[in-house]
């Protein structure tokens, strides 16, 4: 079995496991963590298809999950609930409502033309450039979410949207997020946008056009982000901007860089594990929240531990876990060892 | 004063110095001479604590400096002048001339009367100390590093290719200032390319090929027994 | 003119804090090439330490001075909890350590303090207004003009006249090479942390005088304002820094006067859209610093 194959079979397996293992337990909690975990997956995995080829840090992701989550919220919500929901709606936009799974296809769409319309001249820059305007972009979106309030009701709370997302829906779209995210690193683009990031000259001189490479994995991680953020407002089924901001922000790229940016291995492992931490720390919290005697909330404490943890991957292992090769490879590799050693 | 011991330096998985020994008494002026590529310009940065050594010594005045920082080889007493040419190009020619005393800034004194005597030596710099160094010529630019490494008072310059790229009127005024301060009896490290010239001046040389040290001997020997371009060349 | 003097004074006073946040990431910016994500945390941390010495009973400037010293503490304490240990690994490295160390104060101070405002003590004159030639004029603003001229003359000296300058100003243009002339590199970068810790306290103090409460996201904003300024100015040029700031402040204040409130909404956008583009045109925003350079 060739080793891409190993790597896909693999990680599926993974999110197999952890979706039926939940679902057998049985218990509701963890039906919704599973559920979370698997929204996660989409966001995390998309982010790596931006992130991992063209090593740039983008911190503009979850803006596009919010293009996907409101997209979807537009075109889902009953039309009976759009006059309390969303008053001041254009008008040819109320009577439009459609399946959620045709919606989610929509809000990765509108994400991912969103990205390609604006996000080109932006891949030329590297570096700290790089990161200030995917910041930039990041409150652009914000700014535009907590203020278009005809499509977005604002800052306040846009509620409504029909709870259609499960357990098996969210692990089905994570199935396919990893299987593009492979598809796209094995691919002619995703296999040049890696030699770039390696040396930008180099590919260059290969005759890689560096800057078009990134846009195609950038409207890819947005596609992939919309998709998600359609996901979860099927899930949540009411939210504000604020969900789509840096305290979220900083939760995937825990995520991501823990796990290992390079790596779609690294993107699976790392959302498992900063979940699995993030849902136990939040359970302390409010253990100790529900224990203290009138001294106050615990808040915070989550974010701090998750701080700590990231500043000491970035010191132990800068690549995070699988900082350079997919599961597939590593399997493959242990393989070959002990054949030749017997 | 400067002894350089099996000397082997690492770039990535690539060994570009494998093992080379050499040594300068005081007073001397030595030159390493080889192509480009040959491992000079990584010799060079690895004494003055640019890059790390992957094995061997290097001692400066009975001293241990291999595994020294950049900033603890100039406090010993080695200054360098890469081949970059590295002007600070914001700051003035005075400026620059004062960070080539940094490490003596509390000895104000010490510095004036060094400073007179760089001016002597460069007087251009004397006229041009209130322009931006990026705003010199080319040969002003390398007169002002070293005049620069100078300010820290060495007892051992390392010169990496003053000549490069300059015009050869140029070139040969350059020259001749690394030979005056030859005769002021600093002990002079100079890599080049130009070969001649630099055997002119040379007492010593080292010819460095493909990471090791090929032949050497006094600037005569090398001249009479090394097949130059053989070397040089690549050939 | 009542209108133009107090337009004047709005923008000098908003560009003067704009100027001085901007300085204070442009100085780290300009040595290391990196952004420090948690420099807006350094406010915050002046904007504490008033808070909770303010049941103290000291006089006001001691408080003052004590919220400057733990600013520079706190940037001193970024250097080596966020940049040193990961300096030489890779630039994104460097970034996420220092967004995880700004998310790490901002919970710590979510924690360990509240999520509430809390009121700062401030001296009267930081609530009282007098009238230039018609104009009704918060005395806090002409505290800010004198404050930002004096520090940015100041700053100016210390770069220009001073060999510690000189040499940061060097490091900040060729970091090995003032190194080979004896610069010694870690002391000049914490210095470089240290007065952008200042920096920051001084635009803590002046800023929270403005708004008389500090929360955990107060420094969010000081950042974006002090990203803009930078690239409006140019990311590596310390007088760029400056008048990016002056620049930034007078487009604000101009569309504060002139734009109507639905479309004040979206001033985010816009000046964060004008980055972008500027950007675009100048990926070494408008002013060019020094020609080269690279990191340790």
């Amino acid at each position: 079995m060739k080793p891409s194959h190993l790597t896909a079979l693999v990680l599926l397996a993974v999110i197999v496991i952890i979706g039926v293992g939940s679902h057998l337990i049985g218990i509701r909690l963890y039906d919704r963590i599973a559920t979370n975990l698997m929204i996660s997956l989409v966001l995390v995995v998309g982010l790596q298809t931006f992130m991992g080829n063209s090593g740039l840090l983008s911190f503009a992701h979850i803006g596009f999950m919010g293009l996907g989550a409101y997209t979807s919220a537009v075109l889902t919500i009953p039309s009976q609930m759009k006059g309390m929901a969303l008053p001041d709606l254009y008008p040819f936009l109320t009577a439009v409502e459609v399946s959620p799974l045709l919606a989610m296809v929509a809000g990765g769409l509108v994400a991912a033309a969103v990205a390609a319309a604006i996000a080109y001249p932006l891949m030329r820059l590297s570096d700290a450039a790089a990161v200030i305007t995917s910041f930039a972009l990041l409150v652009v979106l914000y700014t535009v979410m907590n203020n278009w309030s005809a499509l977005t009701n604002g800052p306040r709370t846009l509620f409504g949207l029909p709870r259609t997302t499960d357990l098996p829906t969210a692990a089905s779209v994570a199935v396919l997020a990893v299987i593009a995210a492979l598809v796209f690193k094995e691919s002619r683009t995703g296999k040049l946008l890696r030699a770039s990031r390696e040396d930008e000259v180099a590919a260059a001189a290969l005759g890689a056009n560096i800057p078009a490479l990134r846009w195609r994995a950038f409207i890819l991680a947005a596609f992939l982000a919309g998709v998600g953020g359609s996901l979860w407002g099927h899930f949540i089924t009411s939210f504000s901007p604020k969900a789509f901001y840096l305290k979220e922000t900083f939760l995937i790229v825990t995520m991501l860089v823990v796990g290992g940016a390079n790596t779609v291995t690294g993107a699976v492992v790392g959302t498992v594990l900063i979940t699995v931490a993030y849902e136990g720390l939040r359970g302390t919290e409010s253990m100790l929240n529900a224990t203290s005697f009138g001294a106050g909330q615990v808040i915070g404490l989550t974010e701090i531990v998750l701080a700590l943890a990231m500043i000491a991957v970035m010191i132990l292992k800068p690549g995070g876990i699988f900082p350079s090769r997919e599961i597939g490879d590593i399997l493959a590799r242990l393989r070959a060892r002990k054949e030749t050693r017997s | 004063m400067l002894d350089v011991r099996d000397l082997s330096v690492d770039y990535g998985s690539i060994r570009a110095v494998r093992g080379i020994s050499f040594h300068l008494a005081k007073g001397e002026l030595v030159s390493l001479l080889g192509a480009n590529g040959a491992g000079k310009s990584t010799t060079l940065k690895c004494i003055a604590g640019a890059l790390k050594a992957s094995g061997g010594s290097i001692t400066l005045g009975g001293v241990a400096i291999t595994a020294s920082s950049p900033e603890q080889v100039v406090r010993a007493g080695l200054a360098t002048v890469p081949e970059t040419r590295d002007v600070f190009p914001d700051l003035t020619v005075a400026e620059n001339l004062m960070l080539g005393a940094y490490i003596h800034r509390r000895d104000r004194a010490g510095n004036r009367d060094n400073l007179e005597r760089v001016h002597t030596l460069f007087p251009r710099l004397a006229e041009r100390k209130h322009q931006a160094a990026g705003t010199l010529s080319g040969g002003e630019q390398q007169m002002l590093v070293i005049a620069r490494a100078l300010m820290s008072r060495p007892t051992v310059l390392l010169l990496d290719e003053p000549s490069l790229g300059l015009a050869p009127a140029i070139v040969d005024r350059i020259f001749e200032m690394i030979d005056t301060l030859k005769r002021t009896g600093l002990t002079i490290f100079l890599v080049e390319q130009n070969v001649n010239q630099a055997l002119a001046l040379a007492d010593r040389a080292y010819v460095l090929r493909l990471g090791k040290i090929v032949a050497s001997g006094t600037a005569d020997e090398i001249r009479s027994t090394t097949d130059l371009s053989a070397h040089y060349l690549g050939g | 003119m009542a209108f133009t003097i107090q337009f004047v004074i709005d923008v000098l006073s908003l560009g003067g804090a704009y100027a001085l946040m901007a300085l204070g990431l442009v100085i780290i910016y300009g040595i290391l090439r990196l952004v420090n994500f948690a420099y807006g945390e350094l406010i915050m941390v002046a904007g504490y330490t008033l808070y909770l010495t303010g049941g103290s009973g000291l006089p006001w400037i001691v408080m003052a001075v004590l919220a400057l010293a733990m600013a520079v503490v706190f940037g001193i304490f970024t250097d080596y909890a966020a940049f040193r240990p990961v300096r030489a690994k890779s630039v994104t490295a460097v970034l996420i350590t220092s967004f995880a160390f700004s998310n790490l104060l901002q919970n710590a101070a979510l924690l360990f303090i509240s999520p509430r405002p809390r009121y700062v003590p401030l001296p009267e004159i930081f609530s009282q207004t007098v009238v230039i030639a018609g104009a009704i004029t918060p005395v806090r603003n002409l505290l800010t003009i004198a404050a930002s001229i004096v520090l940015l003359a100041a700053v100016a000296f210390l770069m220009r006249k001073t060999t510690l300058g000189i040499a940061m100003r060097a490091a900040a243009s060729n970091f090995t090479m003032a190194r080979m002339l004896g610069v010694p590199a870690n002391l000049i970068i914490s210095l470089a942390f240290a007065l952008s810790g200042f920096l920051a306290g001084v635009v803590g103090i002046l800023w929270i005088g403005r708004i008389g409460t500090v929360v955990p996201g107060i420094g969010l904003e000081p950042l974006l304002v002090a990203f803009i300024a930078t690239v409006i100015g140019g990311m590596r040029s310390l007088p760029g820094a400056v008048i990016g700031g002056f620049l930034l402040a007078f487009i604000d204040t101009t569309l504060n006067y002139t734009l109507s409130q639905d479309l004040l909404k979206f001033r985010d956008a816009f000046t964060f859209g004008l980055v972008i583009l500027i950007l675009l045109w100048r990926p070494d925003g408008l002013i060019k610093g020094p020609a080269s350079g690279q990191r340790t």
